[in-house]
Order: C-alpha cells, then structure tokens, then sequence
C-alpha cells in the first residue's frame, strides 16, 4: 500500500482555543525563499517513528562482549590495592582492568582525569575498574566482586570547603598537561578562573544614585537523557586501529582524546556515528568510549559493548554544575546602570573537564544584554568531590541569565520602576558597545522584550494579583544574550551520486535539534532542488570532514555555510560537464535560480538539475564533488586573559526574552506556570516547525530547572540518583499556554541570515518563572529551584 | 539458571522460545527476536521509553518477565505500520512534529495506541493523565498531544470513508 503523503502540520486546535505559536517578525530578511523559511517534514522522523533509528545500544555485533565497571562508593578516598582475583574466577570473564592498565590522564582543557581511578578516587561512582565478559550479568556480577581497599579522605562537598583549600582534590596541578585557555591555581582547588573588566567599576558605583547587592545559587541539574551513555568499541590490539561506535555530540574532539589516550595516530581512530537519544552537552564528554576501547583492546580485538544504566548515568557522567554568585549594581535614579560586579563559584565536581568553557561563555553573559559602562566579572571553578559538571544547553549562561534578570527585578523594584521598563531602557542596540567592548550589530533584544511580553498580556497585567480561589499570581519577564563558540571551524563534502541526487557529509550530529534536514534545505534552496533528494550521509570520522562540535548552537550557521559554499562549487561544476557535452566555452554555460543548467548564448540549450542523473552529462567524466568550509577565526579578535576586551569575541550573539505567569498555592506551596510568552531572535527560521520544537521543549524544560531539579549531595554522597526521586517535567507540566514569536533579524554572516536557536529556547525560561514566582509570593527567592519549602517559608520583602 | 517455554504473539507472530526465568520482557524482545524499537531508559519503570503493550495494555516491558508471556499477545512499534504504510499515529507524530532526538517516541506511540483503545477522542487533559508515565526531554509534550489528536482526526476521516482497517489497526493487540 502507498505510503500517505506527509506533510507538516502546524496550529493545531487546543481545547478551543488557538494558541498562536509561530509569529514572524521580519526584519532584514526578505522571505523569498522556496525551501528555507518553510516548515519541512525531518529527515528523521520515519526511522525514528517506526523504531528502526539506531541509537548507540542498538548497535551489536556478532562475538561481542559486554562491560561492566566497578564504582568507587566513596567521594574521597586513597586506592590502596585493586584486587580483582573473584571477578576474574566468574565464568564468562574475559578481561578485568584497572587504573594501572591505561594510566595516561585526558581533559579537553587539562588532562587531569584518568579513564580509571589510578591513585585515588575523586567522586562518588568514579570507575575503579572495568570488565568485559560474555554477557552482562556476568560483567556486572564481576564488576561487583573486584575488591578495593580504600583509606577515606575528607570530602570536599560544597563550594565553602573547596574555597577553604583544607582538603586538595588535585595535590599539583602542575603534573598535568594543561592547554593555554585553562588557568588552575597551584596549591588551590580553583582549576580555573574568568576575570573581565570594563572600564572603572569603582567609578560607576560613585556616580551611582543606588547600590543594589544580591546573590544567586543555581542548583546542580542532571541532562536525564533518556538515552544513557552507551558506546561499542572494537580495537585491534596489533595494528591499534580503533573503531568505536557511540551517540556522541563531538566524534573529532573523542577521536583526538582516544588517540592521545592510547597513543595512537588520530587517523587509526574511527567514530562511527549512531542516533543520538538525547545530547544537551550530556553527550559531549568522552565517557563510556576510552573504556570500551580498553576492554576491547585486551580482548584481543572483540567487540566490546558499555551501556551505562540509570544510576551510574546520575553519579559517574556528567552534570550542569552548581553556581554560587553574588552581584553589585550601580544605577542612577532614573534607572541608568552605571556599573555592575559579579562574584560566581562553579562547583565544577572532581574533574575540570569543560567548566573553562561554561565560565568563558557564562563570564561574557553575566551582565546580559544591557548596557553598562563598567563591569568587573571575576568567576572560579571550584573543584569538589561531586560528579563532573558539564556543558549543559547554555554553558553557563541560563545561569548568568537567572543572576541579571533576578537583580534588573530587584533595581526596578527599589527604584519603583515597571521592571519591563527598567530592562528596555538599558538593553543594547545596534551601535551600542557590549561586554567585552564589541560593537553590537544585528540586535533585537528590545522587540524580544516587548513580543515576549505581549506574547503573556503583559501590560494588561499587574506585578502580583490573587486569583479567585485564593492562589498568589504574579509575572515575570527575563532576557539573556548568548555568545557562541569561537573561533571555530567546520567542512562539509557535498556530493552528487549518478542519478543526480546530493550526499552531505556533514560531522553536525543530529541529536534532535533538526540539523540534518536544515542542511539539506540550504543545499536545496541553493541548488533550486527538490529536498527530498538531499540527505545527510552518516557520519564516521575516516571519511567525514571536520567539524568542531555539535554545541553552542553553532551547527546551523556554520555547516549551513559551509553547505553552500560547496553548492556553489557543484553548480560550477555542473556547468563545467554541461559544457564538455554541448562541446561550448565553459563561461557560456550559467546556473540559473530556477535550477537550470543553461547555456547563456542559446536558453532553450539546459538541464534541470532534476534531470541531471539522465541527462548524460556526467557520463564518464570527473566525479561532481565539492568542499565547503567555514571557519571564525578570521573575524576572532582573541580576548586577553586580563580583562577579556575584545572587538569581536563572538561571530554571533544570540538574543531572545521570555515572560512567564504563575500561580502559587499559598496552602500547598505548589508552583503553577500557567503562561509563556517567548521571542527569540533566530536570525532567520529555516525550519520553522524545528525552531518552534526547539522553544517549547526548552520551555518545559526549563519548569523543571526553576521548579523540581536538583541533584542533592550529602558529603559527597548523591541522595536522589534515580528517575523516582529526581524529578524531571512530564506531561502533566506540559499544560502551559504557551506562544512564541520568532524574530528574524538576519545576520550578515549567517547562512540566509541564520543565527542559533538549540540552546537559547532554554537560556530565560528558569529566570523568567522565578521572577513571576518572586512577585507572585512578594519574596527574593535566591536560588533554584524554588520548592514549595522555600514558598512555605518565605520571607516577603518590605522595601 | 531455570528456563521456561512460552509461545508469545508478537506483533501478530507466534514465537515458540526458550527464555532464563529471569528475563525481562524488554531484553527478550531486543536480544531474541531483534525489535530494538523498545528502548531501555531507566530498567525501573520511570521512563516510559520501554512501553509495549500486552493484550491491550500498557506494560512496562522492563519490569515483566518474558516468562510470564505465555500465551499472550505483545504489540511493539515495530507492529504499528502494516503493509509498509504508517499506522495514523505514526504519521501525525511525524506531521506534528512530536518527533525530535526520538528516543521515547516508541514507547510514546504505544501508550498513546493504550489511550486510544481506552478513549477514542480523547481529550487533552486525558491524553496529558494517560501518558504521564512517559518521559520526553525533548519536545515539551503538547506536540506529542497535538499528534494524538491528529491521529484521532486521521481515524474519523478514514471510517468516515468506509476504511475499517485503519481503525482496526489502532485496537491491534487487544485480546479479542
């Protein structure tokens, strides 16, 4: 039977009521495209609707063993002996290794971490040792019975006892190899620290008429991927070819940490891309890969799977570390900022791992996107005996938003100011000078605010009201603005098969956000071609070109770059073959936008590009291939470790706002969201639908953030590792009305004027329904999440 | 190690297998009969991503053992899509754009198949109470509920133009 015709439904009736969700605000771009700009069905979804997509578990190879590691239950401790005689006697073991096996450390930015504790144990969960045996129950009843004998150290569980420098998680920094963009303090738990200053702080407090101090933690969340970590290794340990098939957001920065692991060239390294269930910076650390690769290798070359469960996915990956700040503000009388200081702690866990990047990138937020004269940011990344922190959707800078946004509220409030008003009389505009100094260009943040706003009713509301049944209710509004990764550098290989259809080797990994059906969109808006003879191939590191990662919402910018300047070359080359058969001068055949091959001095002479695989004209001749690239580092002015100014620290900034209603239960302490009113500016929506399921996951998403998570430590000690006590949104939070404008103010170097959409969706939506909360019950509320304790027992300003 | 025989329906086929007392249903239907649609999350029934129904119901195939199948029928995503065409579900998860890093959308569709054999025009707050079990990180959920009301819509069209099949399809797995 035929398969329907699918196509993309948007606006769907919700209980009566039509919730607009799409509202385009065009700015600079122009909205004549056929293929971007227009709702498109993804590449993705039949495989993933029908259950035939491949995740990492999925994958199984014949002769496979399975892993199992042996946890340490405890935060702190010296590893005395390793005995590992009971796991080997299980039937069905074939390799048990530890820390002495592969002992050469690895870290993207100081390698610090062995795969397997080798002298000591830093966090709960850390592996001690590894195994691999004909199957998992007896991998896992082996891992059970390796025998550690530990001597306890002091746990450094929090943020005052890192600081204190009592106990040293790391004794000497100096014995690792550390990069230029990370700075630990010898002697200090500090791993590494942030300090940016812009102009006289000391300055802007005198001329200021009112000095507003406060302080914000953000708790410490886990990505609860519903995927876990998994990753299937097989390694020959003769030629060292490595081959690793794994759901990873950054198959060349895994390559390059497997081979410096087990010093071998980058090039014997292969990653073989599976689906990825779920990523959100969860999925961009080496976990599970160096490990398989390890019992692989010892194996004797037999494939070795690793799938982490549930538990050991809470306390033994990675998570969205905890931040401690603290903030000054200047301010005139009529709401003029003067200067700004932030103080933040990063409880970053036992491990550096990627908190350089999530403080740079938190570092260059904290202020938001407001003008201020002066600012001094001095931030540090504690280490602590916690489970590793991570990228986690916004490195950092959902955190800084919450710490601006909750201070912007509290200036309004002692200044007797609409906090809306407040915000739109200090954001930037193009023109203006940001953070770091930079020009701002191609900004929106003052229609974010204002759509965001509307998209709630905001002005018809008032800062607090109680409902007829006798709930606190209040709103909230929050802006951020985001940098993105730079300098940073992608490749692509556009390639056309015989029948004239496009392959796009691309390494952005799709994990959700729709990369693989944007890209394809550029090449078809670009080649005039139908979309559904592009695909994206698989990706496997032996023949997909670089590309950076799949973070930072860069993906769409700079592979759709990328994309199009390999399009370009294929159409030359199109027109090159065209040439050769209708035996013309190369220059007399031309590209049109409708897609034809056409040669200049006779029109009725051309080829649809859909009719290119039986036209004839790339019979026996040279391949039609082409290389696209894209790189930042040109237009990257890098900022100096003194005071981080900089002309361009960014290629893009990503600018969007958020408001938010609540209702709370003054009974119950219960915390309803009820309204979110979004507007991002995307640059340009490729894929409308896609940005949309980018904002609204974000949003719920984000409920959980300000309302339900947090991993809780007791000396060191996870309490709630598990799906049943650590709470994430589920349906019954999705009952939200939510409405979205996407602001299309194009960039000049984006991609039909694409800036980024996976991270910021999330970035204001925990500041935003926490400023409602803190109207709506009269209270600071300085932390998240805000739990119905912390509402039961509030303390309502009077000032 | 004790094994029992069962003779289970699977996705309308009959299996005659040997399985470990102490198998889950989950790992029997991935490692025995190769449907790795069901997906294992969490092994402690939290996360929905496992979800298969058994005789109609809604099972978390992670806590069942395989050998307490015997004799009875199982409906995986795998089951959904007769003849190579989408099941309606199927295809308004795709047109909604319920779908993205798709991990949970398996166990997803069989919960929602479960709302449906309970309510066929469901509303949202039921939709919302039934498929409560089922964790998404991504989406935000009112996509997934948008689809389930799509379908629904897809499955009045079809009857309304004398097309039994599809509906039949929908109850598939139900114990007649």
């Amino acid at each position: 039977m035929a398969q329907h015709v699918l196509t993309p439904c948007e606006k769907y009736q919700r209980e009566g009521h039509e919730w607009d969700r799409l509202v385009v605000k065009r700015k600079d771009t122009d909205g004549v495209e056929t293929v971007v700009g227009h709702s498109q069905i993804r590449k993705d979804a039949i495989a993933k609707a029908t259950g035939t997509a491949q995740y990492g578990a999925d994958v199984n190879f014949p002769g496979q063993l399975y892993g199992a590691c042996t946890r340490s239950p405890h935060p702190h401790a010296r590893i005395l002996s390793v005995n590992t005689e009971k796991a080997r006697a299980v039937p069905g073991v074939r390799v048990v290794i530890t820390g002495k096996d592969y002992p050469e450390p690895y870290g993207q930015f100081i390698a610090d971490q062995p795969i397997i504790a080798l002298d000591k144990v830093r966090y709960q969960g850390e592996t001690v040792a590894a195994v691999a045996a004909e199957t998992e129950e007896a991998a896992r009843e082996a891992a059970s019975l390796v025998e550690v004998e530990y001597e306890l150290l002091p746990v450094v569980n929090s943020i005052e006892d890192s600081i204190k420098n009592e106990t040293l998680i790391h004794e000497d920094w100096s014995r690792y190899e550390c990069s230029s963009a990370c700075f630990p303090e010898q002697g200090t738990n500090i791993g590494d620290s942030f300090h940016l200053n812009k102009g006289d702080v000391e300055k802007g407090f005198a001329e200021a008429d009112l000095i507003v101090e406060s302080k914000f933690l953000c708790g410490q969340l886990q990505h609860t991927l519903i995927e876990t970590h998994t990753a299937t290794a097989q390694a020959n340990p003769y030629t060292k070819e490595i081959d690793v098939w794994t759901p990873n957001q950054s198959p060349f920065s895994i390559r390059g940490l497997i081979a410096k692991i087990f010093g071998v060239p980058t090039e014997k390294v292969r990653l073989i891309m599976t689906d990825i269930g779920g990523g959100f910076g969860g999925k961009y650390e080496a976990k599970c890969e160096p490990i398989a690769v390890a019992l692989s290798l010892k194996a004797g070359g037999r494939p070795v799977k690793l799938t982490y469960d549930r538990h050991e996915e809470f306390e033994a990956t990675v998570c969205r570390s905890t931040v401690q700040y603290y903030i000054k503000t200047g301010v005139k009388k009529d709401g003029t900022l003067t200067a700004q200081l932030v103080t933040g702690y990063w409880d970053a866990g036992a491990y550096v791992t990627t908190n350089p990047r999530v403080d740079y990138n938190a570092g260059f937020a904290a202020v938001g996107p407001y003008k201020v004269p002066n600012v001094k940011i001095d931030t540090y990344v504690c280490m602590t005996n916690r489970t590793l922190g991570t990228a986690y959707r916004g490195f950092g800078v959902t955190e800084a938003a919450t710490l601006h946004e909750h201070q912007m509220d509290i200036v309004a409030r002692k200044l007797h100011m609409e906090p809306l008003k407040l915000r739109l009389q200090n954001c930037l505009h193009d023109g203006d000078y940001g953070v770091s100094g930079d020009l701002i260009m191609t900004c929106a943040v003052d229609e974010c605010l204002r759509a965001a706003a509307e998209n709630i009713g905001w002005d018809k509301l008032p800062d607090r009201w109680v409902d007829e049944e006798g709930n606190l209710c209040g709103k909230g509004i929050a802006c951020f603005n985001k940098l993105t990764g730079t300098p940073s550098t992608t490749s692509c290989v556009v390639k056309m098969n015989e029948n004239g259809s496009l392959f796009i080797w691309s390494a952005s990994r799709e994990m959700g956000q729709g990369v693989t059906t944007t890209l394809p969109q550029f090449a078809a808006e670009s080649m005039h071609m139908d979309l559904d003879r592009i695909s994206v191939a698989p990706v496997d590191t032996t023949v997909t070109p670089y590309d950076k990662t799949t973070t930072s919402s860069r993906s769409t910018f700079h592979s759709g770059n990328a994309v199009l300047e390999a399009c370009e070359d294929i159409k030359k080359q199109l027109c090159k073959l065209a040439s050769i058969k209708w035996s013309c001068d190369e220059n007399d055949v031309t590209y049109t936008d409708e897609g034809y091959i056409q040669r200049i001095s006779d029109a009725e002479q051309r080829i649809h590009i859909h009719d290119v695989g039986k036209s004839g004209i790339m019979h026996e001749q040279l391949p039609v291939i082409a290389i696209g690239r894209y790189g930042t580092s040109d237009i990257f002015d890098p900022p100096p470790v003194d005071g981080r100014q900089s002309s361009r620290p960014t290629v893009m900034w990503m600018i969007g706002a958020q408001a938010a209603v609540v209702k709370v239960n003054p009974i119950t302490g219960l915390v309803k969201v009820t309204k979110m009113g979004a507007a991002h500016d995307i640059g340009k929506a490729i894929n409308p639908t896609g940005c949309l399921q980018q904002i609204e996951g974000a949003i719920v998403m984000g409920i959980g953030h300000a309302l339900m998570e947090e991993m809780i430590y007791e000396d060191g000690n996870l309490r709630n590792g598990n799906m049943v006590d650590y709470k994430v949104p589920t349906f019954m939070d999705s009952d939200v009305e939510t409405k979205i404008t996407l602001v299309e103010n194009g960039h000049p170097e984006g991609p039909y004027g694409v800036k980024g959409i996976g991270e910021p969706g999330l970035v204001p939506t925990a500041a935003a329904i926490a400023n409602a909360v803190c109207h709506a019950c009269n209270t600071d509320f300085d932390s998240l999440p805000i739990k119905p304790e912390h509402i039961l027992f509030r303390k309502e300003v009077n000032d | 190690m004790q094994y029992v025989e069962i003779n289970v329906t699977v996705n309308g086929e009959l299996y005659n297998k040997t399985v470990p007392a102490n198998k889950t249903l989950l790992r029997f239907l991935r490692e025995d009969l190769f449907l790795n649609g069901v997906k294992e999350g969490c092994n402690e029934g939290e996360c929905g991503a496992f979800t298969v129904l058994v005789d109609g119901e809604p099972m978390n195939s992670c806590l069942v053992l395989a050998a307490e199948l015997n004799g009875r029928e199982v409906l995986t995503v795998e089951g959904l899509a007769q003849d190579g065409r989408l099941h309606p579900l199927q295809e308004a998860f795709i047109e909604a754009g319920a779908i993205q890093c798709g991990y949970c959308t398996p166990g997803m569709l069989m919960s929602a198949v479960a709302l449906l054999n309970r309510y066929p025009h469901p509303t949202r707050a039921q939709i919302r109470k039934e498929m409560e079990g089922n964790i998404c990180r991504c989406t935000g959920y009112t996509r997934i509920a948008d689809a389930v009301l799509l379908a629904v819509e897809k499955m009045d069209t079809a009857e309304k133009n004398q097309s039994p099949q599809r509906n039949q399809k929908v109850l598939a797995g139900t114990k007649k």
